[in-house]
């Protein structure tokens, strides 16, 4: 028991141009309802070029802090990273390792969980106790279903959901956690980093937008995407925006699609028109004041986050719809 | 050349679920239908792109799963797939077993590139890549959104990351890619192709007589998920429904 109680938390923070990204204070507070469930100590590893300054950052809300550093790791790279971490983790004695669970955490989590022999487990969005046990939720099933894990394994390593936990901000009654600063070198392997590129600019009208109209592949075929534009005529001012697969498919360009790999939106008003609700796209959209929700499949994922729900074919309900905002019916 | 393509069967997104109480897991209907893992198309499609363009590839296509899981290998086949490998498994299994099972076919092959969807569609995990990689010592990029083929054995990638930004690699091969949605389109079947493919078995291997993988997680309960919202369901006629609608987004000025 004495060995249990010197184990850890820890979370590795993620960065983005070289500052904490917003997702870190998340981890943060997913990992002290671990720590404080299973009675772990919470650490963090922060890996950058120069990060003493964000490092102590966390040092301040009371995670014991070790910040790896190098010119080597002075951009994410998934070789480097998945090197440094298996090779400085095994002397903080973790028992959960955390990460994001974005395009960083799900490239170099899973390889990283192999080499220090862990469970990995991904998409976590809640922590849950049970029987004296930890259990993780995800979603499975087209997000039709929450499945929950427990490990068997000593060591696991998960990556967490951006926006499932809420971030914790600095708390005056703790105290201050330690900071660690260690030089890291990962060996020149065979990625070779070439930077980051811009690709696609977002929509300013989308972002500006009070009322957001979004297609999904429900929409059934492009020829449809009219009825979509004559729904978001509507409203004064709405923009139509797409989930992943209607921009994958051409339907709509890319710099309409919102979730993770797109937009962000927090309209007034959010109407999903067949939109099935994969996490990808929900996550661009939660924050949205009133929710609406069409979908032909009554067990739609996009329905537990909708205020209003709609079971219709979309090709039925909107000029129903049109009938009772039209100039004839006001 | 040699590439082989993992591919994952799923149900079809709007399956409708029922759910049993013990142990609390989800049931799939019986006349559930299935396809192939939308983003392991994009991957294939990556593939025929790449023999199309190269001289001597073979693509052999493979997936893991029960019988009915030979309708994914046939359409491969039916796309361009050179050979079908099927690994046999019942159940439902967790990650690092598919990926120790993958594993243990490729390392008796040489396969110069190994290609995985991103994630699958049902699942949502992107963990088989990954492990893959790791478990046969490949380099690796996930999320890959542009793939070009460059002189000396070296390939250019582009990772799809947030915010409308893309991470650009040089990796050697042989390596392993997970596959972004979108970086393609996927063909149809051609018929020729699939008429060919009908006449050939998959090469069937059971899983029981690989190595296997120690589970590292207990699957303890699948369950209805957490609802965010109070989700009211609107009844009646679709006019009913569509008044309702105008009146409340009126009601809040939304209209």
């Amino acid at each position: 028991m004495s060995t249990e109680l010197a184990r850890s938390v820890v979370v590795v923070a993620e960065l983005r141009q070289g500052q904490l990204a917003p997702v870190t204070w998340e981890l943060l507070a997913c990992g002290r309802q671990i720590a404080q469930a299973a009675g772990l100590s919470l650490r963090a590893m922060v890996l950058g070029e120069a990060v003493r300054e964000e490092a102590a950052r966390l040092a301040a809300v009371g995670a014991a802090v070790c910040a790896l550093q190098g010119p080597d790791l002075a951009q994410y790279s998934g070789q480097a990273w998945r090197e440094v971490l298996a090779a400085a983790l095994p002397s903080l004695q973790p028992a959960m390792v955390l990460a994001a669970h974005t395009t960083q955490g799900l490239d170099f989590a899973p390889g990283l969980a192999l080499r220090l022999g862990a469970a990995c487990l991904s998409g976590v969005e809640r922590v849950t106790q049970e029987a004296g046990r930890l259990l993780f939720s995800r979603p499975a099933w087209h997000g039709k279903a929450q499945a929950q894990y427990a490990s068997t394994a000593p060591l696991t390593v998960l990556t967490v959901q951006p926006g499932a936990f809420a971030a914790q901000a600095a708390a005056a009654e703790r105290a201050a956690g330690s900071l660690e600063v260690r030089t890291a070198a990962p060996a020149a392997g065979p990625v070779r980093s070439l930077g980051l590129r811009r690709a696609a600019e977002q929509s300013a009208e989308l972002a500006q937008a009070q009322v957001v109209v979004a297609a999904g592949r429900g929409v059934g075929k492009p020829e449809n995407l009219a009825l979509i534009r004559s729904l978001a005529a509507c409203f004064s001012s709405a923009a139509v925006a797409g989930s992943r697969p209607v921009c994958d498919a051409g339907w709509l360009d890319y710099s309409r699609q919102v979730g993770i790999t797109g937009a962000t939106v927090a309209p007034r008003l959010y109407l999903a028109c067949g939109i099935s609700g994969a996490r990808q796209h929900t996550a661009g959209m939660q924050g949205a004041g009133f929710i609406v929700a069409i979908s032909l499949d009554p067990q739609a994922a996009i329905f537990n986050l909708a205020d209003v729900c709609l079971v219709e074919d979309l090709t039925l309900f909107i000029p129903a719809f049109l009938a009772e905002c039209g100039p004839a019916a006001a | 050349m040699n590439i082989l393509v993992c591919l994952k069967q799923v149900c079809e997104p709007e399956t409708a679920f029922s759910f049993q109480a013990s142990p609390p897991r989800l049931r799939l209907p019986d006349a559930a239908r299935y396809q192939m893992n939308s983003f392991d198309e994009y991957a294939l499609e990556e593939a025929l792109l790449l023999k199309e363009r190269l001289a001597g590839v073979r693509l052999d296509a493979l997936s893991v799963g029960p019988v009915r899981v030979a309708a994914v290998l046939q359409r491969a086949q039916g796309m361009g797939a050179d050979r079908a490998v099927h690994v046999l498994s019942e159940q439902d299994s967790e990650a690092l077993s598919v990926a120790t099972w993958i594993a243990a076919w490729a390392r008796e092959q040489d396969y110069d590139l190994i290609l995985c969807g991103a994630m699958s569609q049902d699942a949502m995990q992107g963990l088989v890549g990954p492990l893959l990689a790791e478990l046969l010592g490949l380099p690796l990029a996930t999320l890959v959104v542009k793939l070009e083929p460059r002189p000396a054995q070296r390939m250019y990638v582009e990772r799809e990351v947030e915010g409308g930004w893309r991470d650009c690699l040089e990796l050697p091969f042989p390596a392993l890619l997970t596959i972004q949605s979108g970086i393609n389109r996927p063909r149809y079947p051609s018929l020729s192709n699939l008429l060919r493919a009908k006449q050939t078995r998959p090469f069937a291997i059971e899983a029981s007589t690989l190595p296997t993988a120690t589970s590292r997680l207990e699957l303890v309960a699948e369950n209805t998920p957490q609802r965010t919202r109070t989700g009211l369901r609107l009844q009646g006629s679709t006019q009913d429904k569509a008044r309702q609608l105008a009146a409340m987004l009126r009601e809040r000025a939304l209209l």
